[in-house]
């Protein structure tokens, strides 16, 4: 059963992970502010009693671990408590991070959906017209600030065209300025990674031996280069993945998206500890997945990782 | 707008509307867009802007205060002061009733003030507030009496704040705290009907309202956090109205076709406070020096699109304890060199400015003071500090630089709000001390039932800080609205309220 021990190896690391982002993040947020501090900021006679009280009725005045313990605790049986500011946590939390997810697999559809096709026209047609101009179309976008982009699609589709709605989920129509802003710097890189790794695949002997066999152009590169060339990519997009996630709330702002980033960048304004906490740790779960899913998604690819 | 003009309009917008695929907006609802979103709509739990300007609309408290600050009558018809400010009796309407049927009465008012003064109140920031009352007594179903712990001047103002609305007693006791502060039940001229966390709050008109029905059907309030996204809203056409608005966004909505900006004198003052301790600035000469070592109505008029005034002290016009005669100090590089120079303060010398990074208008207010402080031959550099680690960290510890930013927006507009928070001993925006005098005469306003003699006091508290130069005090700052033409009988209030009851939409 070498995946399945594989599998909980990397579940034990994961715990670990999981331990360290969340201690670290609990205490380091202490460090920066008290929320008992910004919920008075705008008030005038603030007593240091007021602040005792306030700091009192958060649970804030228990040792640190106590408070930790807490929350894993509740992170552990689902039960996420109360925000400071807002309410209970879990409805927040699930709402951010369905409308976050959905935005990131589309933005990830848009961008697999153009750069696949276009990196193999390029690497099959190299040097040709088409491959100099997908080249300096990826460059191009690899260029743009995402939250440029963002608000240049604003003025274009809103504003002047008034096609779609600047901002905010109404539905399906308000998907799609944010997904292509992030398709677009994703596309630029993919593409790229792409291209490469086709153009060094088509090179090597195995292709050589399967054009000699008389397969067809087709069968070649849909077959047997794109598959080998695609272990590339999707590692390339599991390190992406968190970095897609900090591009995220960037854009999430552009667009008033209401997802994890909003959430977070929330959060942290206001000191609101046990928002960001869920937040952060859940995003470092997520992560920590997705990798999980990229090395299995590897034996799928190559039958020699799965043997070792 | 004048009749012509909007009948102009109205044909205007007729014919475009067949050529245009414009979002439409319902009618008889108004859509405003904000930064923030309060995210809890609970009277006790808030100090949000954000809040009254959504609330407001939901809820009112015992008096009101109108577009002019002057207070009004609210849920109480009349009041008297009595026993030297120690009893005040309020006469509360009759026939008032909550959105939920719940009637409204003397009991509720005690309801509201056991609540907002105890266990609940406590954790929340509205208490503070409040602490000069000691307890509310209920003498009949339409008469209340407040007794007080101390006499405060400034009572009846705080009455109509936030903190102060009335809440309903039966609805919180039934359904729970939580869900109080997720679908909040007033006696207001709206009617809350949903809510969406971090996205939009849904209203619509009470035709029971106990001053007539408001003139809209509803009321919806977008939360969008990015400048440029809530202008973006509002020249496509998918909100009408845009508060928080950028000063460098003002002349793009004056040139747009379909909008327009409306501004009003607000609360918020902007200055630096100089260290007076352990400091070059410790010098009243310097602190001077730096004082007339700026332009204020060139920043104001560079990059507050000239939307705010000069001030001499850390108040605006509006302001209880504003003083006319009180002049700044004039714009004076000569002299201030030559004060520089009286001090030992050498040609070069370096001073940091610590500010609050998320301010955009701010930022490049900042960057030209470092250069009106070059013109006097200082070399003043920069330091912007994230809010939380400014307002923790370093103000409160004494922890600042030659020069921080102080900015403020006493809501109640009265003096004593941001002086006793600035100048009297032990107060975080005060972290190096003013003087004997200056918290003798913090304390005296305070105990004294006589307004004009507290007026007085007021004004000689910013007379000594002007001579002391503890501030430099920059601008008040007008508050800027972008409205869609469509909108009509707007009128902003200056405490940054939105109570929409007046307004109403073209079809």
């Amino acid at each position: 059963m070498p995946i399945l021990s594989f599998i909980l190896k990397r579940v034990i690391q994961a715990g670990f992970v999981l331990v360290a982002v969340t201690l670290f993040v609990s205490f380091a947020i202490r460090l920066t502010g008290d929320p008992a501090v910004m919920m008075l900021r705008e008030s005038a006679n603030v007593t240091p009693e007021d602040l005792a009280r306030i700091r009192e009725g958060l649970g804030l005045n228990r040792p640190f671990l106590v408070q930790y313990g807490d929350f894993i605790g509740g992170l552990l049986t689902g039960e996420l408590g109360n925000s400071f500011f807002r309410g209970a946590i879990a409805p927040l939390i699930s709402g951010a991070l369905g409308a976050t997810l959905l935005l990131a697999l589309t933005s990830l559809a848009v961008s697999l959906l153009i750069s696949v096709p276009l990196g193999i026209y390029a690497a099959t047609h190299r040097g040709s017209f088409g491959d100099q101009l997908v080249r300096v179309l990826s460059l191009a976008g690899l260029s743009f600030p995402n939250f440029w982009l963002g608000i240049m699609l604003v003025l274009i589709f809103s504003v002047t065209l008034r096609w779609l709605p600047p901002s905010g989920f109404i539905g399906p129509q308000s998907l799609i300025m944010p997904a292509v802003t992030i398709g677009v710097i994703l596309t630029s890189t993919n593409l790229r990674i792409v291209r490469t790794t086709m153009l060094d695949v088509l090179s090597s002997q195995f292709i050589m031996v399967a054009r000699a066999k008389g397969l067809s152009q087709t069968a070649v590169i849909y077959k047997h280069a794109l598959r080998n060339s695609s272990i590339a990519l999707v590692t390339y997009l599991g390190l992406q993945f968190g970095s897609l996630m900090g591009g995220l709330v960037v854009v999430e702002l552009v667009f008033n998206w209401p997802g994890m980033g909003t959430l977070a960048i929330e959060a942290i304004a206001q000191r609101d500890y046990p928002i960001l906490q869920t937040v952060i740790s859940i995003l470092a779960v997520l992560i920590v997945a997705v990798n999980l899913l990229v090395d299995l998604t590897y034996m799928l690819l190559d039958p020699r990782i799965r043997l070792e | 707008m004048t009749d012509l003009k909007s009948r102009l309009l109205i044909a205007a917008l007729a014919a475009t509307t067949a050529l245009t695929a414009a979002p439409a907006l319902a009618e008889g609802t108004l859509t405003v867009a904000q930064r923030q979103d309060p995210a809890n709509w609970d009277p006790v739990d808030t100090f949000l802007v954000a809040w009254g300007s959504v609330a407001s609309n939901i809820y009112d408290g015992l008096v009101r205060r109108d577009e002019n600050l002057d207070l009004q009558p609210g849920l109480a018809e009349s009041w008297e002061v009595l026993d030297e400010g120690m009893r005040i009796r309020f006469q509360l309407r009759e026939g008032v009733q909550f959105h939920n049927g719940e009637p409204f009465n003397a009991e509720a008012v005690k309801y509201t003030f056991d609540r907002l003064l105890g266990e609940v109140g406590g954790a929340g920031p509205q208490q503070s507030n409040y602490t000069t009352i000691d307890r509310v007594e209920v003498v009949d179903a339409t008469t209340v009496d407040f007794h007080m712990a101390q006499p405060d001047p400034v009572i009846l103002t705080k009455l109509s704040g936030y903190g102060a609305m009335i809440v309903p007693p039966q609805y919180i006791e039934e359904n729970g705290q939580e869900h109080f502060d997720m679908n909040p039940v007033g006696t207001g001229p709206f009617k809350f009907v949903s809510y969406e966390q971090g996205a939009r709050i849904e209203l619509k008109a009470n035709a029971d309202y106990f001053e007539g029905a408001p003139e809209l059907d509803g009321l919806v309030f977008r939360f969008i956090r990015e400048d440029a996204t809530r202008l973006a809203e509002l020249q496509s056409g998918g909100v009408d109205l845009v508060s928080d608005v950028a000063f460098s966004a003002v002349p793009t909505i004056e040139a747009a076709d379909n909008a327009g900006i409306v501004a009003v004198a607000g609360p918020s003052i902007y200055s630096l406070a100089l260290r007076t301790k352990d400091a070059v600035t410790e010098d009243v000469r310097v602190r001077r020096a730096l004082n007339m070592a700026i332009d204020k109505q060139a920043l104001i008029d560079a990059f507050l699109a000239g939307r705010g005034s000069p001030i001499a002290s850390l108040q605006g016009e509006l302001s209880f304890g504003h003083d006319p005669e009180l002049e700044g100090y004039p714009f004076d590089p000569q002299q201030a060199m030559a004060l520089l120079e009286e001090a030992g303060v050498a040609p070069g010398t370096e001073m940091t400015i610590d500010y609050r990074a998320g301010n955009s208008t701010f930022n490049e207010v900042a960057q030209a003071l470092t250069g009106f402080f070059a013109a006097v031959g200082l070399n003043v550099g920069l330091n912007p500090i994230e809010d939380g680690v400014f307002l923790n960290e370093i103000v409160p510890q004494g922890r600042t630089n030659e020069m921080y930013q102080f900015s403020w927006g006493g809501w109640t507009f009265d003096f004593d709000n941001t002086a006793y928070l600035t100048y009297h001993e032990g107060e975080k925006w005060n972290p190096y001390g003013t003087s004997d005098e200056m918290n003798a005469l913090l304390d005296e306003q305070r105990q004294s039932p006589d307004q004009k003699l507290r007026e007085e006091i007021l004004q000689k508290v910013a007379q000594l800080a002007h001579e002391e130069a503890y501030h430099i005090p920059l601008y008040n700052e007008e508050t800027v609205y972008a409205v869609a033409d469509r909108v009509e009988g707007f009128v902003p209030a200056p405490d940054k309220r939105l109570r929409l009851t007046d307004v109403s939409v073209a079809e």
